[in-house]
């Protein structure tokens, strides 16, 4: 009958658009945090025109502190995720002090600083795998009810919401930071010129250590999450691969464009392994680096410098 | 027919405009200067030049032939090589590789030449280094020939900065304060060499300094900029004479007399 | 320790030789960092192999069309990201690396992850030293020509390389395409060592350990190369409680190397018995004055 055929096909298309809207939620979680990983990414080169390469380790540790905080300290949720942001934040300033204000300081060439990202990277990866530790897969112990809030037909977990509330906050800070603080202004203006800023009379060496301590805190909090939704293992950080083709879609060096790049490949991900297949859906960034290379390399909001001579 | 000519040559930065409307023609062999206050522009007008920026408006001509669309180092092989204000040697290698290095032009073999290092090889190989080495001669490097080039004391760093573009067989050299942190008598003996190399390689050059003596000494006319827009063109002695010139340089003169 | 294992160690290094030869042509040269050269070792290895037992192509044909395969994927690369500035070739390559890995895990074709076993045993010792020798020699006549000085130059100074008229394009894709042929080549032996292949034997770590040899030996070193790969191949092996740090100790090591002594184990040059006989000369040297001190 041709009234039960209309029915069914309504329904069907319901039941379509739910499920579309779903993957589109669940795409934004998942994107947030990609967006948490490449802001922090994206403010380093923004003021230092360099690719910090280890960020994906600090993000990982990240992701043990606040397990630890858990399960050892048992502290409660939100201490933990203090805890884990203080943590990487320290971790991040130390490893600028460290590791790559000698070479500022010393003026060398860009391939060493990625070298040193990239040692400091396999340091932190393995010292986890060789300790105690280990390379053994860990789970957050359950914090939340795994029963989802309904909104209408949509299903919204409760981490997925968690998730996205968080990196919109964090985000939000961020912003108001930059934008409207003291601190923030010096940022811009090293962003632009670390030559004409020094003039100008800002601490640049203050201003990146600022930068590295935001960045840090923005990858505990990544990586909290990201442990809380997946599990926890030495190699997250190659995770920020993901994000960092995420900040080039967007546009390196662009704050805005490293979100909306994040959101977008989050949601083109949690599409293609909903609609294809999970097989494809690490690729999809691949495939998406490659178009953005082949079709606008500035990505999206990128700003292109000319070098001086 | 002049040798290089700026057309109404715009560069602007997003909303700063670094060089506005600048045109001049050089006309063969001439020594050309290009001077300025501080920020002037003139260091961009290399950069516009050379296609390390890209101009927002105007047109440059080398020979007639449209330089905009070219890629820096195809500016390199039609003949304008330069130097910088802030010296870009290859400071890891010695003096000797520099040089090596810039004559790569001279020489034509392929990779698997290289490889295989039978017929044009050897015989360019030793051409380039005989080239090397009489440059270096020239110059007055060949007994530094081994030293490291960031180990070089500053005056011959630039002039071995020099000798690196002139391997490169150009019609037009563009030097970029050569004399700078240069004492008097280093200044003197720069300037005879800017005039030999122009007479023996048949040169044009464009010069920017700030060294007045210098500039007053060995050019043949002279472009002032302000501010990325002419102020004045003409020979030494115009520009000397020239008002305008002598307030952007020094202030305004009514505020001299009122303060002394 | 029996023969058989002391030349299977030096069959792996051989191997690891090859790709870091290629590897210090591209960053010790040319100045470029790959975070994806296993990638390229991959492709070698998959192709090579599957000529083999697929098409019955003799092996050094295979190996050659294996390293030509890689070539190519790199020079698509290239082509992509080496006109635009150094972090998206990094990146790049970061992405190409771990996108093979993926691809060749979903592909029946080459066994999945899973991957291929029963690859015939046709690497011996013999074919990789020759191969190797064949390798450095190339590798240093290119050095000493105009292409290889116009690499090096790149890497000092890439703004004076374009002014004194070099084509950096040109040149980083000539570095590029040649390390990616070494190391296609060196996936092939691998494969015809082994036996078998796996996309798990090509993860990112694989890429990162030969770039920290390349650093270690010296960038623009080749004899640093050969003595780091022969070194980091054999140490942890033999010292087996260090196979598990080894990573950490590299990860320090390198950061260590970059603040303190960038130019690695030889300082950028080669071995050569000039050099022996003036480090001798020096050592005599100091002996006789503090002799002359004494008396």
């Amino acid at each position: 009958m041709p009234a039960l055929h209309y029915l069914n096909n309504r329904y069907k298309e319901v039941e379509e658009l739910t499920v579309f809207l779903q993957q589109i939620i669940n795409g934004l979680s998942i994107g947030s945090v990609y967006a948490l990983m490449a802001v922090g990414y994206s403010l380093v080169y923004s003021i230092l025109n360099f690719s910090n390469f280890a960020h994906g380790g600090v993000i990982m540790i990240g992701a043990y502190i606040g397990y630890f905080s858990l399960t050892l300290l048992k502290v409660p949720f939100y201490i933990a995720f203090i805890i884990s942001s203080l943590g990487t934040g320290f971790l991040a300033v130390a490893m600028e002090k460290a590791v790559y204000r000698p070479l500022r300081k010393r003026n060398a060439p860009f391939l060493y600083f990625i070298i040193s990202a990239m040692g400091a990277s396999i340091f932190l990866e393995n010292i986890v795998i060789a300790s105690p530790i280990g390379p053994t897969f860990r789970t957050y112990p359950p914090i939340f009810s795994t029963t989802p809030i309904m909104l209408g037909p949509i299903a919204l977990g409760r981490i997925d919401l968690l998730m996205f509330v968080i990196s919109a906050i964090s985000l939000g800070s961020l912003v108001y930071i930059i934008e409207k603080t003291k601190i923030g202004l010096a940022i811009r203006a090293t962003s632009y010129s670390i030559k004409g800023s020094t003039l100008m009379g800002v601490n640049v060496d203050k201003v990146i250590f600022i930068i590295f301590l935001l960045g840090g805190i923005l990858a505990g909090i990544a990586g909290m999450l990201f442990g809380m939704k997946y599990t926890v293992y030495p190699q997250i950080g190659n995770i920020t691969t993901k994000s960092f083709i995420a900040a080039v879609f967007g546009g390196l060096g662009s704050l805005p464009g490293a979100v909306f790049g994040s959101i977008l490949l989050g949601i083109i991900e949690t599409m293609t392994s909903g609609y294809l297949s999970s097989q494809y859906r690490d690729l999809i960034a691949f495939a998406l680096l490659i178009f953005v290379l082949v079709v606008k390399p500035t990505g999206l909001m990128g700003k292109s410098t000319e070098d001086k001579a | 027919m002049s040798v290089l000519s700026l057309k109404h040559v715009t560069k602007k930065f997003g909303g700063l405009t670094a060089v506005g409307d600048v045109s001049f023609d050089i006309e063969e062999n001439e020594i050309f200067g290009l001077i300025g206050p501080n920020g002037a522009g003139k260091t961009t007008i290399f950069n516009c030049i050379t296609a390390i920026y890209t101009i927002t408006e105007g047109e440059i001509f080398f020979n007639d032939k449209k330089l905009e669309k070219l890629k820096p180092f195809e500016i390199a092989n039609i003949g304008i090589t330069r130097t910088f204000q802030n010296i870009r040697l290859f400071k890891n290698l010695s003096t000797y590789d520099n040089v090596l290095t810039a004559c790569h032009k001279s020489a034509d073999y392929g990779v698997l030449s290289s490889i295989i290092r039978i017929g044009k090889f050897k015989k360019q190989e030793r051409e380039l280094n005989d080239k090397t080495a009489e440059l270096l001669k020239l110059m007055g490097l060949w007994e530094y020939r081994d030293m490291v080039a960031s180990n070089l004391p500053y005056g011959l760093q630039r002039k071995l900065e020099i000798a690196r573009a002139l391997a490169l067989n150009p019609k037009m050299l563009l030097l970029d304060e050569p004399a700078a942190g240069m004492n008097p008598e280093e200044t003197l003996q720069l300037m005879e060499l800017i005039r030999q190399i122009r007479d023996k390689f048949n040169l044009t050059v464009l010069i920017i300094e700030h060294h007045m003596d210098l500039i007053m000494g060995v050019c043949d006319r002279i472009f002032v900029l302000n501010f990325g827009v002419p102020l004045a063109q003409g020979t030494p002695i115009e520009i000397q004479g020239d008002k305008r010139v002598v307030e952007a340089y020094l202030g305004k003169q009514e505020d001299h007399n009122a303060e002394g | 320790m029996s023969w058989v294992y002391f030349s299977g160690i030096l069959i792996m290094s051989g191997i690891n030789l090859l790709t870091v030869l290629g590897l210090s042509l591209l960053t010790g040269f040319t100045g470029l960092f790959s975070f994806g050269h296993a990638g390229f070792m991959a492709i070698g290895a998959y192709i090579s192999a599957t000529m083999t037992m697929k098409m019955g192509i003799p092996f050094i044909p295979a190996l050659m069309i294996g390293g030509f395969a890689a070539m190519l994927s790199g020079l698509l690369i290239g082509k992509l990201t080496l006109n635009l500035k150094g972090d998206y070739f990094c990146i790049a390559t970061l992405g190409f690396g771990e996108a093979i890995r993926l691809i060749l895990d979903n592909i029946k074709y080459f066994g999945g992850a899973r991957g291929l076993p029963n690859i015939p045993p046709y690497t011996t010792l013999t074919n990789v030293v020759v191969i190797n020798i064949v390798a450095i020699i190339v590798l240093v006549f290119i050095i000493k020509s105009r292409h290889g000085r116009n690499m090096v130059a790149i890497r000092e100074e890439e703004m004076a390389s374009q002014v004194i008229g070099i084509d950096v394009f040109k040149y980083k894709m000539m570095s590029l395409a040649i390390s990616a042929l070494y190391a296609g080549v060196a996936g092939g032996l691998l494969a015809h060592y082994l036996g078998y292949i796996q996309p798990i034997m090509f993860k990112m770590v694989k890429s990162t350990e030969l770039t920290i040899i390349v650093i270690f030996g010296g960038l623009g070193s080749v004899s640093g190369s050969v003595i780091g790969a022969l070194l980091l191949t054999f140490l942890p092996e033999v010292l087996r409680s260090f196979y598990e740090w080894r990573l950490v100790v590299y990860g320090a090591a390198v950061i260590l190397i970059m603040i303190t002594r960038p130019q690695g184990l030889m300082g950028g040059k080669e071995f050569s018995f000039k050099g022996i006989s003036k480090i001798i000369k020096r050592f005599r040297n100091k002996n006789k004055d503090d002799g002359e001190v004494k008396s």
